[in-house]
Formats: C-alpha cells, sequence, structure tokens
C-alpha cells in the first residue's frame, strides 16, 4: 500500500510542477527516438534538469503491425510465418505458445519425440535471443567488445538451427501437431560439441564484463525495483527473478516435458540493474544443462508430427497457453467460433507488461544511468507493439 | 584491490584473444557446406526431410495443376501463380504449373507441405539477387533447373578455438 | 569478390591517360607556373657556401655527385622542412593514419574478426585512403540557426593546436620544431585550449545532444589537466629545467619511470581522459547523446577533427615518453657507417650510397628507439580501448578531483625525499647529467 501510492501522489505533484517549469525553461526535453543509437525501435521523451531525469513518456507504437488483426484473416497454418515476426530473434517460442494453445483449442497430443524436439529448440533460441540482448547491452555501455563476443558466439547456435530447421533466424519450425521435420542423422554430436564450446566461451564474459569495475559501477545500486512493487506493477521474466522472486513459468505450470527436466530457478535478492543484466547470463548457462538433459533423454525414434488438414476447422471456445520466453511470459488467448479461421488472437507478450517499469524507475535517476537501465529491462520493441 | 585485480583480469582476458584464431567466415571466396540436398516433404507420413530451405525445384513429370501450392500461400505471401505452360503432360489435364516470385516468397516451406504429389522440394541454393524485379520471377521452367552449389567449409572446433574452414 | 567489373577495352585505358596528361597540363600551367615566377621574381633566395642559390645552380648541384649531400643536408635542416615534414605535419599526420589503421585491425583480432580487408592488396592497407575520399566527396551540412564562422573555425584550430602540441616534441637532439625552454609549461597551456574548442563548437551547433557533449567536455578536460601537470612536477625537478629536450637528456642514465610509478599511472589515465578516448568517452558516447558533441559534424569537418584526435593522441603519447620512458635513449645498434670504409675512399658514387655526412648513427639510433616506444603507449592505449565500458560523468569527476590529486601528491613526497637524502638530482649518488 504504502510505497507505490506514496510514489503516484508524489507523481502527480511533480508533473503539476513540471508543467510550470517547461514554461519557466528549466528542464530540458529530449526525444530518445526511434532514430537514436541508443533506443531501438522505440520512442521516449524525458525532460532533463541538469543531469538528472525529471519526467519520463514512452511512446510505443513505431512498429505496430497489427498482428492480432491479421490473424484473423488467415487460417491456423498461415498464420505461422506472420506471428513469428514480432520476435524474431526468438521464433522458437513465440510460436511454442501459439502451438500449445492451438493444440488445446483442437484436442490433440503431440508424439512424445516431438515434445522433446520442440522443447531443444525452444532452449536453442533461448540462447540466441539472449546473446543478441547481451550484445546489445555492451555496445550500449561504449563496449564495443562486448558487441562482437556475443555476436560471433551466437554463429555457433545458429548454425545449428540451420541444420535442422533450415533457416538461421525464420524456423517457422514448431506448428501446432509437433514440429516439421525430424532431426538431421548426425545432429546429437554436432550439438553437443557446439553447446558445450558455447559454455565455454561464456565463462569469458564473466572476466571481461561482469567483473569489470566499470562495469560493476555503472550498474549496481542503479535501478531499484523492490520485491513489492515489482509484483504490484506486474513485471515478468528475468526483471522479477532479479527482485527476488523465483517465479519460472517452467516450474509454475509446466507445459509439454518440462515436468521431466530438472534446472535451477536463478533469482537474486539485490534488485539492481546488475542483477537485471546478470539473471539472462545464468539463465544461459542453465539452458545448456536443460538441452544435455533433453538430449540424454530423447526418445531414439518415434513420430514427430500429428497429420492435420491443412485448413482444419477449430471447434467453438477458447484457450490460454503461457510459455517462458527469453524476456518473460508470452502468453496466446485464442477464441474459435468454429470456422477454419480464428475468431480472435490476442498476444500477450512480456516486453509490454515490463513497459510500465520504465516510467517508475528512470525517473530520479541520472542521464548516464538510462542505457543501463532500459536495456536491463529485456524491452525489444517490436514485440511489445506488435 | 579488488578494482585492481579485476582490471587486471579484463586485460589479461582482452590480450589472450589477440592468439585466438579468428572465427570469420571469408564469404564469397568461401562458402558454407550443408548436409543433404535441401527441404523435402513426405505426404504419405506427414513429416518433411531436414534441409535448407532455398529456392524451389518442380518437377514437370509429377505436378498435376492442383493449386494446392497456390492456395497455401495466398494466406501467407501471395508469391505463387499458376501460369498456363506449353508442354503437355499426360496427368496435368489443365497444363497450368505454378510461377514462384521470389521478391515475395519467404521461404517458409508451407508450399512444400501441401503438394500432395512430390513435385515441389526446395534446394541449396540462395543466391538468388538480381537487377530488376521482374528477373524474380521464375517460370515454370527456370523452376526445373536444379542448382549447382559447391561450398565445402563448416565450423571446426579444435583446441585453440572454433573457426570457419 | 562480389562485384561485377566491365570488360577492359583498350580504347578506354588511351582514353583515360589522354585525360589525366590534359588534367596534369592544365594543373602545371595554372598554378605550378605562376608559383615559380613568383618565386623566382620576388623571393629573396639564400646563400648556400659563399654562393646565391638560384635554380640553375640547385640543378647543376644535384647533377654534381660530389655536391648533392650537403645540399640535401641543408635542406634538411631549414626551418621548413622540420615544421612541414620531419618531425612535424607529415610525420606525425603518419604516425596518426598508422595508428587508425593499426588499432582497427588490433580490435578485429581481438574481438575474433577481420578489421577492413578488401582496400588495397594486402589486408586492407590503403582504407584510410579510402574513408579519407569518401569524407572529402560529402556534404557539409550546417544546422538552421547555427553560429557559421564557428562553426567553420573550430575544426580548423582543433587541428592547429593538436599541430602546435606536436611541434614541441623533440624526436631526437636537435631535432624538434620549436625548442622552447618553458615547453612543458607551453605544452600544458596549449592543452588547456582544447576544452574551448569543444564548447565553442558544441554551442555553434544550435542543437541539445551537442549542447550536453559539449558541457561533459568541458568538465571531463578540465577535471583532468590538474592530475595531468601535477603528476609531471616531480620530472621537472629532478632534472631542474622545463625544456623537453632537456628533460630528455637528463634521463641518459636511468628512467624517471623506476623512480615515479605511480605518476607515471596517473598521467596515463589523465591522457587517455584528456584525449576523450575509451573509458572516457563521455562527450562522445553514442548511445546516451548520439555522439555528444560531433553530432552535427560531418564530411570532411569529421575527417579534421579526426586528424586532430589521432594527431593528439601521438603528442601525448610522446610526451610520456619522454618525461618518463627516457626519450630517445636506447642500445645503439645501427652501425657507424652505411658501408665501412666508405668515407675515407675517394669513389664519390660510394660516398653518396653510404650517404656520408648525412647519416649520423647516433640520431638514426634516437629516432627508431624514439618510435619503438611511442608505439608501445599507443598500444598500450589501444588495448585499454578494448576491454572496457564506457564510465558514467559523476564517477569520472570524482576520480580525476579526488583520487588521482592524493595519488600525484604521494609520489611527489617521494622523490622529493630521495632528492633531500641526496640520492638523486644535482649533487646526489646518482647524477642526472
Amino acid at each position: 500500500m504504502s510505497n507505490l501510492e506514496e510514489k503516484i501522489d508524489e507523481a502527480k505533484k511533480l508533473s503539476m510542477q513540471i508543467v510550470k517549469e517547461t514554461e519557466a525553461d528549466r528542464l530540458m526535453t529530449l526525444s530518445v527516438g526511434p532514430q537514436h543509437p541508443g533506443s531501438g525501435h522505440f520512442r521516449f521523451v524525458i525532460k532533463v534538469d541538469g543531469d538528472y531525469i525529471v519526467n519520463v513518456d514512452p511512446d510505443p507504437g513505431y512498429v505496430h503491425r497489427g498482428h492480432e488483426k491479421m490473424c484473423e484473416y488467415r487460417n491456423y497454418f498461415q498464420n505461422l510465418p506472420q506471428l513469428e515476426r514480432p520476435a524474431l530473434h526468438d521464433s522458437s517460442n513465440i510460436l511454442y505458445s501459439y502451438c500449445l494453445a492451438v493444440e488445446d483449442l483442437v484436442g490433440i497430443n503431440v508424439p512424445r519425440r516431438g515434445q522433446f524436439i520442440r522443447a531443444i529448440a525452444s532452449e536453442l533460441d533461448r540462447l540466441v535471443y539472449t546473446q543478441y540482448w547481451l550484445a546489445i547491452y555492451g555496445i550500449f555501455l561504449g563496449h564495443s567488445t562486448m558487441f562482437m563476443w556475443p555476436a560471433g558466439d551466437r554463429e555457433l547456435i545458429i548454425d545449428l538451427f540451420e541444420r535442422f530447421s533450415g533457416h538461421r533466424v525464420t524456423h517457422c519450425f514448431s506448428i501446432p501437431g509437433g514440429v516439421r521435420n525430424d532431426f538431421p542423422y548426425n545432429f546429437k554430436e554436432k550439438c553437443l560439441t557446439q553447446v558445450n564450446y558455447f559454455e565455454k566461451r561464456l565463462k569469458e564474459y564473466e572476466h571481461i564484463f561482469y567483473n569489470n569495475p566499470l562495469f560493476r559501477q555503472r550498474t549496481e545500486g542503479v535501478g531499484i525495483l523492490p520485491k513489492e512493487d515489482a509484483i504490484k506493477l506486474g513485471v515478468t521474466g528475468s526483471v522479477l527473478r532479479a527482485s527476488g522472486v523465483p517465479y519460472d513459468i517452467r516450474k509454475v505450470e509446466p507445459y509439454d516435458i518440462y515436468d521431466e527436466i530438472d534446472f535451477k530457478v536463478q533469482h537474486m535478492k539485490t534488485c539492481d540493474s546488475f542483477a537485471r543484466s546478470y539473471i539472462p547470463y545464468l539463465d544461459m548457462i542453465e539452458s545448456c544443462h536443460i538441452i544435455r538433459q533433453l538430449l540424454d533423454k530423447i526418445p531414439e525414434s518415434g513420430d514427430v508430427r500429428v497429420k492435420l488438414q491443412g485448413n482444419m476447422k477449430g471447434p467453438p471456445g477458447e484457450s490460454f497457453k503461457r510459455v517462458e520466453s527469453g524476456r518473460g511470459a508470452l502468453g496466446y488467448h485464442i477464441v474459435s467460433d468454429g470456422a477454419s479461421r480464428p475468431y480472435r488472437v490476442k498476444i500477450s507478450t512480456p516486453s509490454f507488461r515490463n513497459l510500465i517499469a520504465l516510467s517508475y524507475l528512470l525517473v530520479g535517476s541520472k542521464l548516464g544511468d538510462m542505457p543501463s537501465i532500459y536495456w536491463s529491462l529485456n524491452y525489444w520493441p517490436i514485440e511489445a507493439d506488435r | 584491490m579488488n578494482t585492481a585485480s579485476g582490471f587486471i583480469k579484463a586485460l589479461e582476458s582482452g590480450t589472450k584473444h589477440l592468439f585466438i584464431k579468428r572465427f570469420t567466415l571469408r564469404y564469397p571466396e568461401k562458402k558454407l557446406k550443408f548436409d543433404g540436398d535441401g527441404y523435402q516433404f513426405d505426404p504419405k507420413r506427414g513429416v518433411g526431410i531436414a534441409g535448407l530451405r532455398g529456392r524451389h525445384i518442380l518437377f514437370h513429370d509429377k505436378c498435376t495443376g492442383c493449386q494446392l501450392c497456390s492456395i497455401a500461400c495466398e494466406g501467407i505471401a501471395e508469391a505463387i501463380g499458376m501460369v498456363k505452360i506449353d508442354e503437355h503432360w499426360k496427368q496435368n489435364k489443365k497444363n497450368i504449373m505454378p510461377q514462384i516470385d521470389y521478391g515475395k516468397c519467404v521461404f517458409c516451406g508451407l508450399c512444400v507441405d501441401a503438394c500432395p504429389f512430390y513435385a515441389l522440394y526446395m534446394t541449396n541454393d540462395y543466391e538468388l539477387s538480381s537487377f530488376t524485379k521482374s528477373s524474380l520471377i521464375y517460370t515454370p521452367s527456370q523452376l526445373a533447373v536444379k542448382p549447382r552449389y559447391d561450398g565445402d567449409v563448416e565450423i571446426k572446433i579444435d583446441s585453440k578455438g572454433a573457426n570457419h574452414g | 569478390m562480389g562485384s561485377i567489373t566491365p570488360d577492359f577495352r583498350f580504347g578506354n585505358l588511351v582514353g583515360s591517360i589522354i585525360q589525366l596528361v590534359l588534367v596534369i597540363l592544365a594543373i602545371v600551367t595554372v598554378l605550378i607556373l605562376p608559383m615559380i615566377f613568383f618565386t623566382l621574381f620576388f623571393v629573396p633566395l639564400p646563400v648556400v657556401n659563399g654562393q646565391v642559390l638560384t635554380p640553375y645552380l640547385f640543378f647543376s648541384m644535384v647533377v654534381d655527385p660530389s655536391r648533392t649531400l650537403p645540399i640535401v643536408k641543408f635542406l634538411m635542416h631549414t626551418a621548413l622542412f622540420k615544421a612541414a615534414i620531419f618531425p612535424g605535419f607529415l610525420f606525425a599526420s603518419l604516425i596518426a593514419a598508422a595508428t587508425i589503421f593499426i588499432e582497427r585491425k588490433l580490435l578485429a583480432k581481438m574481438q575474433l574478426r577481420v578489421g577492413p580487408l578488401y582496400a588495397g592488396k594486402v589486408e586492407g592497407i590503403f582504407q584510410l585512403l579510402a574513408d579519407g575520399l569518401k569524407l572529402i566527396s560529402k556534404e557539409i551540412i550546417i544546422p538552421s540557426g547555427a553560429d557559421k564562422p564557428i562553426f567553420w573555425l573550430a575544426p580548423v584550430m582543433f587541428v592547429a593546436t593538436s599541430a602546435a602540441v606536436v611541434s614541441l616534441i623533440p624526436v631526437a637532439y636537435g631535432w624538434v620544431v620549436a625548442d622552447l625552454n618553458v615547453g612543458l609549461i607551453a605544452a600544458f597551456a596549449l592543452l588547456g585550449f582544447f576544452p574551448l574548442i569543444a564548447l565553442l563548437y558544441s554551442w555553434a551547433s544550435n542543437s541539445k545532444y551537442p549542447f550536453i557533449g559539449g558541457l561533459r567536455a568541458l568538465h571531463q578536460m578540465i577535471a583532468f589537466e590538474i592530475p595531468f601537470f601535477l603528476s609531471a612536477l616531480p620530472v621537472v625537478i629532478l632534472s631542474g629545467s622545463l625544456n623537453l629536450t632537456e628533460i630528455a637528456r637528463s634521463q641518459h642514465i636511468f628512467w624517471n619511470i623506476f623512480v615515479m610509478p605511480i605518476n607515471a599511472f596517473v598521467f596515463y589515465i589523465s591522457s587517455l581522459a584528456e584525449l576523450e578516448r575509451i573509458p572516457f568517452d563521455l562527450p562522445e558516447a553514442e548511445s546516451e547523446i548520439v555522439a555528444g558533441w560531433l553530432t552535427e559534424t560531418s564530411g570532411m569537418i569529421f575527417g579534421l577533427i579526426q586528424l586532430g584526435s589521432y594527431l593528439k593522441l601521438y603528442a601525448l603519447s610522446a610526451l610520456f615518453v619522454i618525461l618518463f620512458l627516457g626519450g630517445w635513449y636506447g642500445p645503439q645498434i645501427f652501425p657507424h657507417e652505411l658501408i665501412p670504409g666508405a668515407s675515407s675512399s675517394n669513389i664519390p658514387l660510394l660516398k653518396i650510397i653510404a650517404l656520408d655526412g648525412l647519416y649520423n648513427a647516433v640520431t638514426v639510433n634516437s629516432i627508431f628507439w624514439f618510435i619503438v616506444k611511442t608505439f608501445g603507449i599507443i598500444l598500450l592505449m589501444l588495448i585499454t580501448r578494448g576491454v572496457n565500458p564506457r564510465i558514467r560523468i559523476d564517477i569520472l569527476l570524482h576520480t580525476g578531483w579526488y583520487k588521482l590529486i592524493v595519488l600525484t601528491f604521494i609520489n611527489l613526497f617521494v622523490v622529493l625525499t630521495l632528492i633531500y637524502g641526496g640520492i638523486l638530482g644535482p649533487g646526489g649518488m646518482i647524477l642526472p647529467k
């Protein structure tokens, strides 16, 4: 009750004061817009008093392409290429959730080997996305080596994707009913070699980035999001876990075969920007363990896909399913009225949920902290705008 | 002392990388190798066969002109249109075959999944750039040509690091 | 490579050669001939060896082998040669160009990738030339409401000040453009001019992001000037003079860095801050303020500022070498004569090939060791760029005003103790001169 309400009252008083002071020419309005090397495809307007940020006005919508409306004009299989575009680097996860929702609606059971392959693709995509996120984090803080190393090591995993799904980034691999094709014949050894080497490369990042005193000075104690406020604001994913709440959908509502896999949910209690930047790195190491367990336990042979008609009709009803993607909880809510096209598809993305923490955290911090707070919220602008 | 050791470790890690081999793939002098012949689909079993999703290949002696590939693509990219051809095949009563516009195709491969007659596959060829938009539209006879692609470089991981080729 | 080159046609080759010849003829007629006539009519000619050096005498001396070398030696000691070519502008520009190229390749190797590769046959060695040509050909965009005189003048002033700092640096004994008796103070005074240029330029750009960047540049450079010259203070006390040549000559027994390592470290950090290099490149922080006070530069203005920045890098590394690393002293590895026995023989051709009278083994040795040590310091600055992120403004000001000044005072007291204890300095056990 206390901290959040007080902050809201303070913000209201402050906004009246800001209106008066902007007219008095004391504050400066900066537009950190889409054409800015520090913001991605996202615009927010900040008012600055000297070096301190006084007001933040996020303005999403630059990349809004109407994915939810487009779903109503395509049947369940034709929706796949356009639905994987909002989170292109993480495409297996954003399609995983859709496939689970459609399978729940229609009522089909995916064979066991297909479930394992889907989980392996999802974990590999988590690695790919987090490396890209780390690379951009490095360049926001001016560390050009930290941009090149993750971008280069990401190639090891993308090479694996090229072998079994056919494409480097836009896989379109998990579909309702399973996966599109089985692994190639020598995939398991290659996967283990490259994932092991990838994990060895991850240890280098500790020396040059996470234990670098300059990086620690910039992110420790910056942008503190206390535990109660994090739960009240409804943030999800690594932001929530960095504030001390060990919440991971793979453990809370296990889907497919995640109840048979043994892994730790990484969380830290310091609630600052350093924790938010360290948790995805620890998650990557956990994903490597998960991939090794999955490759151990996968059944040697079996079906990978349930044969479905191209324009199948969904029975009337609705379904909602959530998946833990690279950024947090990604959910699909599908409403169908018996036709071969869905009646309404609602995508609930973690980036849009985390956006509210931006205005909460940036007010009162220094201008130099803006990149480290903004990007540590794991915000992907295209996914938030859909 | 913590800060000093942090800096020294960072410097050491940086200079260590001066002696590791470079990771770059020197395209176009060297090209990547792909296993297999491209993405294919088996309609009897209902699953695909893993491979690179590049340019399509159309087998003229199997295509019946059923338009299922075009219908599948209508909701995705509208890249396949059916055109009349001059050849006469026994199984192709209407004498039509697909023509693919690579300016619009997203290479998702759902058209390959839709073909029930083993006629449309995808190959290893991905170098499809041209100087005009109209030459990106591949006619059925252009689609029948099997491409020649010889790449021979892949990622090698040894004791000194990973590198291409 | 992946480009399509047109087929070779002989007519095109002949046409382009003729075009080249015509352009050269035009330039010679319009520019060079008037210059020659101007020189012949209006400039008083110097006197060499008791004769007025007319162009005819000059050419006949060049052709006569026994008199070529004294002419070359005379030319090399004129003020124009020293200021423009060696150790002046051209030499510093070549080192700056080599630094930029080495920086790109070194960072690329550290990041496991290839740097410039395709410009020039050998690993992209002409990349800088290509970049320079590209920058010259771009349009210079001036924002509306910008202050035009300052906008055009500030980059030129930047390069001029950097070149002025370069002109104070002695490369070998006797090879300095401006041999001032207060050389060190002159260097610091010139370095104090740079924050003013940054502030003027950012204000003249009439835009918000350059304004923030200019203020940051001002705060940063002023904060680090005090540790900068406080760390050079014990050097002056030890050598007893402010002349840079004398400071270098006073280290011929031992280098100053063995006595004052902390001060060398503080000088290094302060010079990184003066140069606006990572980890101190806040004024140009790309992700927060879109290139800071350099936002509105485009085309050749950007090229001039890069040139000035790298000239300053060479100048400050050379200053570090002279103050702390013993200047140009090193083991003599060049032989006394290029061809042994040439100066006492009677064959003029042998004398010319052996560069008799022109080649001074000590000088060449000094230049060689000076360049080696300067490149060593530059390499250290480049590697620091590769492994560190950017620092924040309040941590930077805290470091500059508190920590570094305290460190310089510690080392100052150590040096003063050694001097009054009779170990160092004039009259001590280890004599500097």
